[in-house]
């Protein structure tokens, strides 16, 4: 408060302010009673850069970096728009960015359970379509990212399989642009690398208990926890 | 310099600058930027370093006003504290103390110095009265009134304070030590 204390002096008073408002409460007994010494110094006008220097600084901060606690609520909620936005942005961005971007995702998404993560994208394009969230309670969410449309006639069956099965394994039927929640019961634990994928199949499903039609989206489980 | 700092509702405008209102930051700067930039200047010695330590005040000032309680003390102060803060924590970090211990401080010709504290003049430009702080002050010895003054306002360490008045470090920890004691209770 005066100043007159070394620089680790410095730094220990600080640590002990933050811990003691006692403390506390006298150096800011104290700053109010010198305050009048800061009239001693003559005023400096600033340079005319410096406000929207500050304006600036104000612009680049992230709602949640505000101390209201009202607008860090927000923030999150800002923060997880843009992520799913940016999400749905990316076409040619390719399975790796992707991949990648999912793992920031689960700190949002995921409950502090959820082991696997899975980017399904298109075979072409490797648009995303949808992400696949495994919780360790071997339960598997699926979760849109658009709506996809699938014709009157047809529908999407979700499938699975880990590197050492012989095939794979049906999850069901999904409607497009609706969350699912499978259940894994019948099934051995996730994989790291295990496949999911959508393909096209007739109306009533496969007849096979195999894929038949064109896969829609593919991706394989990728551990985050 | 006019008291119109007194006329200015700081509390109000940091309470304005907790509800976002960017414009009651911008009050805050008009009234008191060219103030906080001269007292960060005094004790930094260096404009540019000054004008970033009053810009990351302003910011301070915006994401810490909605922590303030106005209970606990002034706006003004809380507002100057933290531009003095980072201000002395920029020099802190910047100066090299001359590591001198303080049997080497004390083995200076204590003769020597005691006469050159007798015959020190006020070292500090007083402006008119400043309510009571002013006569308080004066009511201290000039060499330990500019004890305070250099350590408050040039932000001097003790030991800077010692090398400047050619004094004991012990001594000038002492004297501060007293002083503010004595200024405590002339203030109160």
């Amino acid at each position: 408060m005066l100043g007159t204390l070394s620089g680790r002096q410095r730094r220990d008073v600080q640590q002990r302010l933050a811990q003691e408002p006692a403390l506390r409460a006298a150096v800011v007994e104290w700053e109010d009673r010198l305050l009048p010494l800061t009239a001693l110094v003559p005023a400096v006008p600033p340079s005319p850069r410096l406000w929207p220097r500050v304006i600036r600084s104000l612009d680049a901060m992230e709602p949640v970096a505000t101390s209201a606690p009202l607008a860090s609520r927000h923030g999150v909620r800002d923060s997880l728009c843009r992520s799913l936005a940016f999400w749905r942005g990316l076409t040619v961005a390719g399975f790796t960015a992707a991949a990648i971007a999912m793992m920031i995702l689960p700190v949002k998404f995921g409950t502090p359970e959820t082991r696997f993560m899975v980017v399904l994208v298109a075979p072409g394009d490797k648009s995303p379509g949808w992400v696949v969230q495994a919780r360790a309670d071997q339960r598997v969410e699926l979760i849109p990212l658009g709506m996809l449309q699938v014709p009157a006639d047809k529908s999407l069956q979700f499938w699975t399989k880990a590197d050492d099965w012989k095939t794979p394994v049906s999850l069901g039927i999904i409607q497009p642009g609706e969350r699912v929640t499978v259940p894994l019961d019948n099934l051995p634990s996730l994989q790291i690398n295990q496949l999911f994928e959508l393909t096209l199949e007739p109306r009533t499903g496969s007849p096979t208990g195999r894929p038949t039609g064109p896969i829609q989206f593919i991706g394989r489980a990728v551990q985050v926890y | 310099m006019t008291p119109s700092s007194d006329s200015f509702d700081y509390e109000a405008a940091l309470a304005a600058c907790a509800a976002d209102n960017r414009d009651a930051l911008l009050q805050i700067y008009n009234h008191e930027g060219g103030r906080l930039l001269g007292v960060v200047l005094r004790i930094v010695r260096d404009k540019a370093m000054a004008e970033d330590i009053v810009h990351d005040t302003c910011i301070k000032i915006w994401t810490g006003a909605s922590g303030f309680d106005p209970a606990k003390g002034t706006a003004r102060g809380w507002i100057y504290s933290i531009a003095r803060h980072l201000a002395l924590n920029a020099v802190r970090d910047g100066r090299r103390n001359v590591d001198l211990d303080d049997d080497a401080v004390s083995a200076l010709d204590d003769q020597a110095s005691l006469e050159a504290w007798n015959d020190m003049t006020d070292s500090f430009a007083w402006e008119t009265s400043h309510g009571r702080i002013t006569f308080c002050l004066e009511q201290l010895e000039p060499a330990r009134r500019n004890c305070i003054l250099h350590a408050y306002v040039d932000g001097f360490s003790h030991r800077e304070i010692a090398e400047r008045l050619n004094a004991p470090l012990g001594t000038i920890k002492a004297w501060i030590k007293r002083s503010l004691a004595a200024l405590r209770e002339c203030l109160t």
